[in-house]
């Protein structure tokens, strides 16, 4: 059988066959018995083709999506960021972290020991320190509100 | 079968979402919501994963609804979004378990939602999922662009003009997919049949075209 007769076949199964072709495709598989057994064949294959009703919508679904599309159009809650916006917000929340402990270890046993450090009440110490903090806690403040679209609190009291 | 009406109410529902109108985005959503998380299901084979990707398919549309030209029916431009995602997520599927070094498991035996018996005796009954088992493992082998467009002919009933305009592709390239997938279901059904009568393994070219 040609691949002509073979589209024909299973565009009579699917009913895309213009009725004038679907009758003569049909009188002709009256006479050919071979596609006659071919055609029986597609259509019990076609037919046997079964699969359970599918599971009722639950109760409540459209509402939850609106209500999901209008929080994420609002830009209100970070847990509905896609999944990389708070996979990189963790990430840099780690970071930040792992940085800020790892300059609490360094710093004391360091060989070079800046004699400011030992010395607890140098205000420029304490400046440096500061500074150290602040930098990592405001690129994360930064990158937070970047995130969300908005500015911070802090950029906002500025002069 | 096959006819598009020119104007769909569902474009003015997604023009309105796209001024903010939200009662309007989740008539859409009404309106469309069974025949996707059908959709969803069928491609996914799993209920619970069908709901969260049938979600965001409304999502995507909710975000766009600024963007997109009304060209045809709403529901087959939801369709596209679906398919896109639900064959992403089933090749996700496929390297997650290639990455694990897991072999491709047979469909569950039994779905996760177990329908109502709507046959009127219990040996009809058994036929019935005898065959919703038979078509998932057949479906489950096989491949996306070809489970795709069976799906879409068989279980939602769509013309094959349809189908092209769902999956961009032409009327021939539906028509070539799914005679494939017919000529290779039968080759897994002989395959099946012939193990269960304890017969050697069918050659696995047989039925390829």
């Amino acid at each position: 059988m040609n691949r002509r007769m073979e589209s024909n076949l299973m565009r009579l199964l699917h009913g895309e066959l213009p009725s004038e072709e679907a009758r003569d495709l049909r009188a002709r598989i009256e006479r050919d018995p071979a596609l006659r057994e071919e055609y029986r064949r597609l259509r019990a294959t076609w037919e046997g083709l079964s699969l359970p009703p599918s599971a009722p919508v639950p109760p409540g679904f459209a509402q939850r999506v609106a209500v999901r599309a209008r929080t994420e159009q609002a830009g209100l809650s970070l847990s509905l960021a896609p999944g990389w916006v708070r996979a990189t917000a963790a990430a840099a929340l780690v970071i930040g972290a792992a940085v800020g402990v790892g300059v609490g270890e360094i710093w004391p046993l360091g060989e070079t020991k800046p004699a400011a450090v030992t010395q607890q009440a140098d205000p420029q110490t304490l400046e440096t320190a500061d500074a150290i903090d602040g930098s990592l806690a405001e690129g994360y403040w930064t990158a937070m509100d970047e995130l969300n679209g908005g500015t911070s609190e802090t950029e906002e009291a500025l002069p | 079968m096959g006819t598009d009406l020119p104007t769909d109410p569902g474009w003015d529902a997604l023009a309105r979402t796209a001024r903010g109108d939200t009662g309007a985005f989740t008539g859409l959503v009404e309106a469309h919501q069974e025949r996707l998380l059908r959709l969803c299901e069928r491609l996914l084979g799993d209920p619970e994963e069908a709901r969260d990707a049938a979600q965001e398919v409304f999502l995507k549309a909710f975000r766009k609804a600024g963007e997109v030209r009304p060209l045809g029916q709403v529901y087959t431009w939801l369709y596209r979004i679906a398919m896109n995602l639900c064959l992403n997520k089933l090749r996700r599927r496929k390297l997650v378990r290639f990455l694990r070094f897991e072999a491709d498991p047979e469909e569950p035996d039994a779905p996760a939602f177990d329908p109502p018996d709507a046959a009127p005796d219990p040996a009809s009954a058994l036929e019935a999922r005898r065959r919703w088992q038979a078509t998932r493992k057949a479906i489950a082998k096989l491949p996306d662009n070809q489970r795709a467009v069976l799906i879409l002919a068989r279980f939602e009933g769509l013309s094959y003009r349809q189908i092209a305009e769902v999956l961009g592709i032409t009327e021939g390239a539906v028509e070539s997919r799914l005679f494939r997938a017919m000529r290779r279901i039968e080759a897994i059904e002989g395959r099946e049949d012939a193990q269960e009568k304890g017969a050697p393994r069918v050659s696995r070219t047989e039925g390829k075209r």
